[in-house]
C-alpha cells in the first residue's frame, strides 16, 4: 500500500509539470496580458506601461518566466498577483476557509440523505415513492446550479426568510459565537442546498443503480433463503457491496472540494475561491491562475488516492502491489 | 426719568444681541486641536450624528495603497482614509484646499506654494508634518512605484520640482507654467512616512507590496474621514469615523457625523440591486433601463430616484487612419474627412440612446460629455440624423452607389469596413448594430464583429491592425488630462498613435491647443481654448460619438444632505448623516 501511494504521489509530478506547461503556454499565447485595462487609461503614459511589464517579468520571454515560476513554486513561493500585489498563497487562504466550509457541509448533507434515499429506492423498486425519487433525481441533475441558486435568491429576496447571498452579515463580528454560527448557518441554506439537490439526485441514481444490481446476485437469495431478516440482508450484505462505485465518486468529490462550487460562488456572492480565480483567468492574473491550477491539481489526484485507499479497505478482493 | 433707564437698557441688549450675532455669523469654528478647520458649507442641512451608510461594490479593493491605487474598487476605499493637498469640490468640480490650507501661485505661473493645515493628526495620533508631503512625492517618483500619478505630475517630460520652504510651506516648479497645477497635484495622496519609510527604502516593488490588503487594519493610518476597521475578502470593508478630522460643519460641529461607512462585495450589479431593494444598502447606481421601474417602486422601497445629469465618459465609433493598420482603398477613405462626416450625419443618436439607454442620454458632438459643467462647448457643430445629407455629401465626394446598390468610391472599389467592440459589453454591442443597420442604408457593407477586450486592446495599440472599432475612455473634468488621447503623439491617439509629426493641419492645432492649455493658469482663457478643440474635432470628426449617458442615483430616503454633485454623486461622505439613526 505504501509504494502504492508513493507511486502515486511520483506520477503528481510529470501531471503537475504537463498541466502547468500547458496552461502557461495557453495563457500567455491568448492575446493580451494583465495590462491590457490599464493601456486603456488616458492619464497612464506608455512608459508607465512598460515599466509594469518589466516589473511583472511581462517582457521576459515564456520560457524563463516559467523557469522562474517553476523554481519558485519547488521552494513553496506561489508569487505574486499582479492585481493584488499580495502573495498568492495569502489570497487563496484568505479564502480557502470559505470554500471548504461550503463543499464539506454540502458534501455531508447529500451523502446523509442521498444514499438512504438510494437505498429505498432500490428496495421499493417501481413503487410510487421510487417513482417520485425519480422524477425530482433527474430534475435536480439537470438544473445547473447558477439557475438554481438564482431562483433560490429570488425567493430569500421575495419572502425574507433567508440573507440574500454572502456568507455573514453586517454585525458579524459583534455577534458571540454561537451568534456567527447561526449568521453562517442561515448564509449556508441556501447554497447547501443548490449543491446538495444535484449530489444527492446523482448519489441517489448511482446507489439505486447499484443496489439493484447486487439484490439480483445469488449470495443475496442465499441469504434470504437461510431465512435472515430482510433488513439484514440489505444492510449487512447487498449495501456493503454496493458501494465500491460510490468511494470512487466520494474521491471524485473529495478533488473537487476546492472547484466544484466555483460558479455557484460568483453567483450568490459566495466568498470563496471561484470569484477570485474567475476574476483571475478574465484579467489574466497569471500566477494566481497558475496557483489555484496547481492547488486544483493536486487535490483531485489526492481526492482519488484517498478513494483508492478506502475502496482497498472496504473490498479486501483489491490489491495494489 | 423712565426713558433714561431704559435707553441704556436697550443699548446694552443691542450690542449682546449684535455680539452673539456676530460670533455666531462671522467667527471661523475652530477646533481645540486644530485653528483653521475647514468648513463644509455644499451641505443644505445640519446633520445628526451616528448612524451607518451602507454601499456595494462588485469588485473588491486590490490595494489599501492610495499610491498604487487603481481601480475605483480601491480608490472608493482608499479616498476614505487619505486625502491630498487640494480637493476637488464634487458640485462645481472647482478646486479646494485640502490638507494644505491655501496657495500662492509666483505671477510668471511656474511656482505654487502650499501652506499645510496645522494641527491635523494621522490616526495613530502622529502629527502630519511636511515630511509626510515630501516622502509622498519620493514615492510616486520612485522608480518601480506602480502609479499613474507620476504621469500626471510629469509635465512635457519633466517631473515637476519641489522644495520646502519652511515647516509648513512647501514650492512646487515647473519649467513652463501650468494652468491646471491645482489639479494635478490634488491627485497627490499624502501618505504616512513613519509608517511607510521602511517599504520605500527597499525600492519600489517592496512599496507596492505595502498596504496591500494584507495588512492588519490597525496599521493603516490616514488622516482622512474614516479609519479601516476590517477588511472580510469577498464580503465588506468596514470603515469607522475619524474622531480627529480636520473638518466641521457651518455650526463648527466636527465631521464627519457618519459612525460607520461599510463598502459591501456583492458578485455582480444584480445582487447589487437586489441588495439595495432589500434595503442592505443605501444606495444603487442603477441603469438607465431601470429608471422607470425603480421611479414605481420609489414609495415601498422607502428610496428616491434621482434625474442625474450625464457621466463624463462617452462611447465613440473611431476609423483607424493608421498607414501601419490600413492599406488604401481604406485608408483614403478613413483619412477623407468628407467620409468621416457623412457617416457623422448617418448616425441616429436619438434611437441609440432610445433602444440603449431607455431615452435617459443626450446626443454627443464632441468629446466632452454635457455633464462636464466646467468645460463642455454648447454651440459645437452638429451632425443630426440625416441619411439624405449623408448620401449629399458622399456624392459630393465621390462616393456613388451602384446599381447593385453597394457604395462605391471614386476609383469604383465596393466601400466595406469591419467594425469591432469589445465582446461582453452589451451596450457596446447594442450601438453596434444600429450604427450597423444606419451605415447599410447608405450602401456600405459593413461587418459588426465584437472580439475580446484583450484581443481589441492588443489591435489598438500594438498591432494597429483594425478598421473601425467602437470603445469608450474615462474621462476626467480637465481634458489636457487626456493628453495621451489628443496629442498627434500620445499613445492613446486611437486613429494613428505616436506619430512622429502630426499627419494633418488640425492635428498641429489640437497639439498647439492643448500646449497651450496646459499653460494657461487663467481659467476662462482655458476654458476658451478648450472650446477651440472641442470645435476642431467636432468639425474634424476623428472619432464619433455617440450619446452622454445621464445617471441616475437611487438614494434611501433615511439619508440626509443629498444634493447631486457631477456625474450624478449624490453627496459627500463628510456630510451624509442618517436621518433616523436606527442602526447602530
Amino acid at each position: 500500500m505504501i509504494r502504492h501511494i508513493v507511486r502515486r504521489m511520483l506520477q503528481l509530478i510529470p501531471m503537475l509539470l504537463g498541466i502547468t506547461v500547458m496552461s502557461f503556454v495557453i495563457i500567455q499565447l491568448s492575446p493580451g496580458d494583465f495590462l491590457a485595462e490599464i493601456r486603456l487609461n488616458p492619464i497612464v503614459s506608455q512608459e508607465t506601461v512598460d515599466r509594469m511589464r518589466t516589473n511583472f517579468g511581462l517582457d521576459q520571454p515564456l520560457h524563463v518566466q516559467y523557469l522562474r515560476w517553476l523554481t519558485n513554486i519547488v521552494r513553496g513561493d506561489f508569487g505574486y498577483s499582479f492585481a493584488y500585489q499580495v502573495p498568492v498563497l495569502w489570497l487563496v487562504r484568505s479564502r480557502l476557509f470559505n470554500t471548504l466550509l461550503l463543499n464539506i457541509i454540502a458534501l455531508i448533507v447529500a451523502w446523509a440523505i442521498g444514499i438512504p434515499i438510494g437505498i429505498h429506492a432500490a428496495t421499493h423498486q417501481y413503487s410510487w415513492s421510487d417513482n417520485l425519487l425519480s422524477l425530482f433525481s433527474y430534475v435536480g441533475i439537470s438544473t445547473p446550479t447558477f439557475f438554481s441558486g438564482l431562483l433560490l435568491l429570488f425567493v430569500a429576496f421575495k419572502t425574507g426568510w433567508l440573507p440574500i447571498g454572502g456568507m455573514t452579515s453586517l454585525d458579524y463580528d459583534l455577534f458571540p459565537w454561537y451568534g456567527k454560527a447561526f449568521d453562517v448557518a442561515r448564509h449556508l441554506v441556501i447554497p447547501v442546498m443548490v449543491l446538495g439537490v444535484l449530489a444527492v439526485a446523482g448519489l441517489t441514481r448511482q446507489m439505486r443503480a447499484n443496489l439493484l444490481e447486487v439484490l439480483r446476485q445469488d449470495y443475496v437469495k442465499t441469504a434470504r433463503a437461510k431465512g435472515l431478516a430482510e433488513r439484514v440482508v440489505v444492510n449487512k450484505h447487498a449495501v456493503r457491496n454496493a458501494i465500491n462505485p460510490l468511494i470512487t465518486i466520494f474521491g471524485f468529490e473529495l478533488g473537487g472540494l476546492l472547484s466544484g462550487s466555483a460558479i455557484l460562488e460568483v453567483v450568490i456572492g459566495w466568498p470563496g475561491l471561484g470569484q477570485l480565480i474567475l476574476d483571475a483567468v478574465v484579467r489574466k492574473d497569471l500566477y494566481v491562475v497558475m496557483g489555484s491550477l496547481v492547488i486544483g491539481g493536486v487535490t483531485l489526484v489526492l481526492g482519488n488516492l484517498i478513494a483508492d485507499i478506502l475502496l482497498a479497505y472496504s473490498d479486501p478482493r483489491i490489491r495494489y502491489d | 426719568m423712565r426713558e433714561r433707564i431704559i435707553m441704556p437698557l436697550l443699548v446694552i441688549v443691542a450690542a449682546t444681541l449684535a455680539a452673539a450675532m456676530a460670533a455666531s455669523q462671522s467667527a471661523p469654528p475652530t477646533l481645540p486641536d486644530i485653528p483653521n478647520p475647514k468648513v463644509v458649507v455644499e451641505a443644505p442641512e445640519i446633520g445628526k450624528f451616528g448612524g451607518t451608510y451602507i454601499v456595494s461594490s462588485i469588485s473588491d479593493p486590490r490595494t489599501f495603497n492610495p499610491i498604487v491605487a487603481q481601480e475605483t474598487s480601491s480608490t472608493g476605499v482608499t479616498g476614505a482614509i487619505f486625502e491630498g493637498l487640494v480637493e476637488q469640490n464634487y458640485l462645481t468640480g472647482e478646486i479646494e484646499p485640502g490638507l494644505a490650507e491655501s496657495w500662492t501661485t509666483s505671477p510668471d505661473g511656474r511656482t505654487w506654494t502650499f501652506t499645510l493645515r496645522q494641527g491635523v493628526r494621522w490616526t495613530d495620533g502622529t502629527p502630519l508634518t511636511m515630511d509626510d508631503v515630501l516622502f509622498s512625492l519620493e514615492a510616486v517618483f520612485t522608480d518601480g512605484v506602480q502609479t499613474s500619478t507620476v504621469d500626471l505630475l510629469t509635465i512635457e517630460d519633466k517631473p515637476i520640482r519641489w522644495r520646502k520652504v519652511d515647516d509648513r510651506r512647501i514650492a512646487f516648479m515647473t519649467d513652463k507654467p501650468v494652468g491646471t497645477f491645482l489639479r494635478l497635484i490634488g491627485s497627490l495622496d499624502i501618505i504616512p512616512k513613519h509608517k511607510l519609510g521602511d517599504a520605500l527604502a527597499k525600492g519600489g516593488a517592496e512599496f507596492n507590496k505595502t498596504y496591500g490588503i494584507d495588512t492588519p487594519p490597525r496599521e493603516i493610518v490616514g488622516t482622512g474621514l474614516f479609519i479601516l476597521q476590517s477588511y472580510v475578502p469577498g464580503q465588506r470593508v468596514t470603515l469607522l469615523r475619524n474622531p480627529n478630522y480636520w473638518k466641521v460643519d457651518r455650526q463648527g460641529n466636527r465631521l464627519p457625523y457618519l459612525t460607520r461607512y461599510v463598502i459591501l462585495i456583492v458578485p455582480n450589479l444584480e445582487a447589487a440591486r437586489l441588495k439595495f431593494l432589500a434595503k442592505e444598502t443605501d444606495l444603487y447606481s442603477a441603469r438607465a433601463r431601470e429608471f422607470a421601474e425603480f421611479k414605481q417602486g420609489e414609495q415601498a422601497g422607502n428610496y428616491t430616484i434621482h434625474d442625474g445629469p450625464e457621466t463624463f465618459s462617452s462611447e465613440f465609433l473611431v476609423f483607424n487612419q493608421n498607414p501601419t493598420g490600413v492599406a488604401p482603398p481604406k485608408l483614403t477613405w478613413f483619412q477623407d474627412v468628407r467620409f468621416r462626416r457623412a457617416l457623422n450625419y448617418a448616425i441616429d443618436r436619438k434611437t441609440i440612446a432610445e433602444q440603449v439607454y431607455a431615452g435617459r442620454a443626450s446626443p454627443a458632438w464632441g468629446p466632452e460629455s454635457t455633464g462636464n459643467t466646467l468645460y463642455y462647448n454648447p454651440k459645437l457643430p452638429q451632425y443630426p440624423y440625416d441619411t439624405g445629407r449623408a448620401q449629399q455629401l458622399l456624392a459630393e465626394a465621390g462616393y456613388q452607389k451602384g446599381s447593385e446598390g453597394l457604395l462605391r468610391d471614386a476609383q469604383g472599389n465596393i466601400v466595406e469596413f469591419i467594425i469591432s467592440t469589445n465582446a461582453g459589453n452589451t451596450d457596446r454591442e447594442a450601438i453596434g448594430n444600429i450604427v450597423r443597420q444606419d451605415f447599410t442604408k447608405l450602401g456600405i457593407r459593413v461587418t459588426f464583429a465584437p472580439e475580446a477586450f484583450n484581443t481589441l486592446v492588443g489591435k489598438l495599440t500594438g498591432t494597429f491592425k483594425w478598421e473601425a472599432v467602437i470603445i469608450g475612455l474615462t474621462g476626467g473634468i480637465e481634458p489636457v488630462t487626456g493628453r495621451n488621447v489628443w496629442l498627434s503623439s500620445g499613445s492613446l491617439h486611437m486613429w494613428w498613435p505616436k506619430q512622429e509629426k502630426p499627419a494633418t493641419e488640425w492635428e498641429v492645432e489640437i497639439d498647439r491647443l492643448f500646449e497651450r492649455a496646459t499653460a494657461e493658469i487663467n481659467q476662462n482663457r482655458r476654458r476658451q481654448l478648450y472650446f477651440q478643440y472641442q470645435e476642431v474635432v467636432a468639425t474634424q470628426v476623428p472619432m464619433m460619438f455617440f450619446t452622454n449617458p445621464k445617471t441616475q442615483p437611487a438614494v434611501r430616503n433615511t439619508l440626509g444632505n443629498i444634493k447631486l454633485g457631477l456625474q450624478g454623486v449624490p453627496g459627500e461622505l463628510e456630510t451624509l448623516y442618517q436621518k433616523t439613526t436606527s442602526r447602530p
